[in-house]
């Protein structure tokens, strides 16, 4: 007797949240025949579809559309530290199937140290059912569902409800209906396939502390990281990672890291890293402030080591100065070194002092360009602009001054020209004034000369720079500079390296023309480059300018031997012949860029791959006066949301075939500049932020629909369609 | 990144830090502790070297517990440990005034009525233990092997489930390790994901 009152005792006062649930579980599922509804205190539960009929053969989407009680959460296929996923048993017609859960992104809520995956206020779990062949039209196709789920607060209560639901069969061709709009909002809330690069290494475990450190590698743009304000890695299994402690974040040239511990099961090298990474964006928009997407990642683990490992400031230091080291040998800069230590041979009457002060001033050189690089870069940097080595390279015009360079030195080198007959002339006066001077801007050639080359070590020394501070990076690109000017350095300074130098002789005048061959090369190498930049006719344009520099050089130094005036007549014409080419190469390479770019403009739009024009205030009110229909997509280069709904929606190919048959015009306004039309256009929509999506059906220019922010080619479609059945 | 930016990174990581659950690491010592016990006495870690130790996270309330609890799957672990000569103990880590807290002679009464025969009960209301093992759910199970080196973390089956008709299909993973140990064979599942309900600690 007492057993049973403590045991009522135990109900009531102990366990009465587990009862009170039970019974209402009792109530729920005996009370009525299983409906498409069901409740419990915390959750209301109903089966959903993608329509209203369904015909055989089909597949549609079925959802469990889970409404939870403010504060209180169900789970997320991972629940994280704690909890149960929601599960789903479905109970089918004969040849139908059910695919798994199919998740939209979860959230992350904390308690304290523990940290589980979930959803809170409503969800839609999506599974793809299979409609078998065999239903035949005016039959009723009924899907049961068990639904096991845990919902908690701090609290747990495990529930189960059963739901069912029957769609009417019809035949092929006939209409399916709309079916309900939370499977159309759960397919947005699901993870897409991601924009950028996504690669994952992983530390080594720590035997004393059983942990390591997972690094995802998301090549996601500068601009496009301001608008973050939050990124989660959530992985479907368990133990991969510590699921509480915070991920951290860190920039780098390309992108940015996210270094998460490992967890109690950590993946090993070659398994592939799978989940969901959640991006949420800030809109700039009063009206809706945040967006979320989720990514699906799915990438093997990389050793450490490769592209990308942690450098250490030391370690860059270092790999730039063996970088700049080997520099020397490289064919743009061996030449330039070469005669110049040559030089030193020749200059054997000079002190042990002169010849050592030649070496530190010509450093001085070296560094002095080094620096003003690094500086250039940092002033780039700051101004915004996304630098990685070789930036320089993106302008034609300096690529084809470093080729025209290139080939003047190896004119020089091969002898068509002497400037002042000294064999340390290697292509500029300045360098072969006998004195400090030249020393220095051999230096300053060095550097201009060795920018088109890189060396081994150089790569990562250089992409960790770039994204250091700026003291580290002028720190790191002295270090190069050191590098570079080491060797001749060294030779200057030990009179006993000098020895080693070969005595002067024919073979002198032999190598210094041999070691013209290299520059061409060089140059050939930067003409190709310019031309992958300009375009075909730009090589016209490059040869072009070679062409009047060797007449030029010719020129001048045909008339060397003679009179005064002859030598001067010479020297101008030189002149005149070099401004030309320079001329002609900036003009002909402009052109020929622009011509790239019409081209590329042109070529795409025969090839339909580009359906849209840029937006403008008069052809947007041009087309609506013809009372064509328009789709308006405003974005940005930094917007996430932008790229994604472009990806993911606008470039589907049935929503490029939807425009095109209705005659759809696609203008896209680029809103990266905050240009001011665009702006106004926003505000007449109460927005101020991107992206926005602005549909006008055929002649109904004051009806413009809205579409949302998270885009799926359904949507759009439907959006475009049903505004222009009505 | 800018100065500020890591300043305010390492600021949160600070925080977080204190947060954060270390986990102990298997095939090396379990960390020792000492804890207040429901009948009064006080319990060192340490004194039980020589003995192979179980410990259960339990929170009476929550339905993954009384799942093991009512289908006597945890009572009769328990009573086959005894008999082995195995000390098991109990880890109540909730915070008062959350779920599952207890005193001690609520937590007698609460064994008493669910049958449970635990060597003893540790309160631990301010979570120390807890954090220290990294304990995250009820019930949570780590087994140390007499030279005190942690030889299990993670849930007592391979069932994530509250019903307690998954219980006989599920490989009980405290059995396995309690077995191996006394053969002197190798545990064959060291670290499993442990599901239940959260640990309702005081931060």
């Amino acid at each position: 007797m007492i057993n049973l009152l403590h045991r009522l005792n135990r109900y009531l006062t102990l366990s009465a949240p587990v009862a009170t649930a039970l019974i209402a579980l009792l109530f729920v599922s005996s009370a009525q025949a299983i409906s498409d509804t069901a409740a419990t205190p915390q959750v209301q539960a109903q089966l959903v579809a993608s329509v209203t009929n369904v015909q055989p053969g089909e597949e549609i989407y079925l959802g469990v559309h889970q409404k939870i009680i403010p504060h209180w959460h169900t789970y997320w296929i991972n629940p994280g530290d704690s909890g149960n996923a929601t599960t789903i048993e479905w109970t089918l017609p004969e040849g139908a199937s059910a695919s798994d859960i199919i998740w939209p992104a979860p959230s992350r809520f904390s308690m304290g140290p523990i940290t589980n995956y979930a959803y809170e206020n409503d969800v839609t779990l999506l599974t793809k059912i299979k409609i078998p062949d065999s239903v035949k039209p005016g039959e009723q196709f009924t899907a049961q569902a068990l639904v096991d789920w845990l919902v908690c607060e701090e609290e747990c209560i495990p529930q189960q409800v059963e739901l069912a639901l029957s769609l009417p069969v019809v035949a092929a061709g006939e209409s399916l209906g709309a079916g309900d709009a939370r499977i159309d909002d759960a397919l947005a809330r699901l993870p897409v396939a991601s924009p950028w690069d996504v690669h994952a290494s992983q530390t080594a475990i720590d035997p004393t502390t059983g942990q390591g450190e997972l690094t995802l590698h998301i090549a996601l743009t500068a601009a496009q990281l301001e608008q973050v304000t939050d990124i989660w890695f959530y992985p479907y299994d368990w133990g991969r990672i510590q699921q509480s402690v915070e991920q951290l974040r860190k920039s780098f040239d390309g992108g940015i890291t996210l270094t998460i511990k490992t967890g109690e099961a950590p993946l090993s090298i070659g398994d592939a890293v799978t989940g969901v990474l959640v991006i949420t964006e800030k809109t700039g928009d009063a009206a809706v402030q945040k967006v979320a997407r989720g990514f699906e990642i799915n990438t093997p683990v990389q050793p450490l080591g490769s592209a990308n490992a942690a450098l250490g400031f030391f370690s860059a230091l270092l790999l730039a100065l063996v970088g700049g080291i080997i520099l020397n040998l490289m064919p743009c800069v061996f030449p330039v070194l070469s005669i110049k230590a040559l030089s030193l041979v020749s200059h054997s009457n000079q002190s042990a002092a002169q010849i050592r002060s030649h070496g530190v001033i010509y450093t001085l050189g070296v560094l002095a360009s080094f620096a003003f690089l690094a500086l250039l870069l940092i002033a780039l940097k700051a101004g915004g602009a996304q630098i990685g080595w070789g930036f320089q390279f993106q302008s034609p015009l300096f690529v084809l001054a470093v080729a025209y360079l290139m080939f003047a030195v190896g004119l020089s080198l091969s002898g068509v020209f002497f400037i002042g007959g000294s064999v340390t002339g290697v292509g500029s006066s300045l360098t072969e004034k006998p004195g400090y001077t030249g020393s220095f801007f051999t230096g300053v050639l060095a550097t201009i000369v060795a920018t088109p080359c890189t060396a081994p070590f150089m790569a990562a020394a250089l992409g960790y720079a770039l994204v250091q501070p700026a003291f580290k990076l002028l720190a790191i690109f002295l270090s190069l500079g050191l590098g570079l000017s080491l060797p001749y350095l060294l030779l200057t300074c030990w009179p006993r390296l000098q020895r080693w130098l070969p005595r002067p002789g024919l073979w002198m005048e032999r190598a210094k023309q041999f070691l013209a061959f290299p520059m061409y090369a060089a140059a050939i190498w930067l003409v190709w480059v310019l031309v992958q930049q300009a375009g075909v006719n730009s090589i016209v344009v490059a040869l072009g300018g070679m062409l009047l520099i060797a007449i030029a050089a010719w020129l001048y130094d045909i008339t060397l031997p003679g009179s005064a005036r002859v030598r001067n007549t010479g020297t101008i014409s030189a002149l005149a012949l070099l401004l030309l080419a320079l001329v002609i190469g900036y003009f002909g390479v402009n052109n020929a860029n622009q011509n790239v770019g019409n081209a590329a403009a042109g070529g795409a739009q025969k090839a339909a791959e580009q359906n849209w024009e840029p937006y403008s205030e008069a052809r947007l009110n041009e087309l609506l006066r013809e009372g064509k229909p328009v789709f308006l997509n405003f974005t940005a280069s930094w917007c996430i949301s932008c790229l994604v709904n472009e990806r993911v929606a606008l470039s589907d190919a049935k929503v490029k075939a939807t425009f095109k048959e209705n005659n759809i015009t696609y203008l896209k306004g680029d809103w990266t500049n905050r240009d001011l039309a665009i702006t106004q256009f926003l505000q007449k929509f109460d927005r101020s932020g991107v992206p926005l999506y602005v549909f006008y059906p055929a002649g109904k220019a004051d009806q413009p629909a809205e579409l949302p922010q998270i885009l799926t080619p359904d949507m759009v479609i439907a959006a475009v369609t049903n505004s222009i059945s009505h | 990144m800018s100065f500020l930016k890591i300043a305010a990174a390492s600021m949160a990581l600070a925080f977080v830090s204190s947060q954060v659950i270390a986990d102990p690491i298997i095939d090396k010592a379990a960390p020792v502790f000492s804890g207040k016990a429901a009948d009064g006495s006080t319990i060192n870690l340490a004194d039980l070297k020589g003995k192979t130790v179980v410990l259960e996270w339990t929170n009476h309330d929550c339905p993954y517990v009384i799942k093991h609890y009512e289908s006597g799957n945890i009572p009769k672990l328990q009573k086959e440990a005894l008999a082995k000569d195995v000390v098991w103990l109990q880890v109540i880590s909730s915070a008062p005034g959350e779920q599952g807290f207890v005193d001690g002679a609520k937590a007698q009464k609460v064994n008493e009525y669910r049958n449970s025969v635990p060597t003893n009960t540790i309160l631990d209301p301010e979570g120390t233990i807890g954090k220290l093992y990294g304990a995250k759910t009820t019930p949570h199970l780590y087994v140390i092997n007499p030279e005190g080196s942690l030889v299990y973390k993670g849930g007592i089956d391979s069932i994530k489930s509250s019903k307690q008709q998954d219980i006989p299909d599920a490989t009980n993973y405290v059995r396995e390790t309690l077995d191996a140990l006394a053969a002197g064979k190798k545990v064959p599942h060291p670290s499993t994901a442990p599901y239940g309900c959260s640990i309702k600690y005081a931060s």
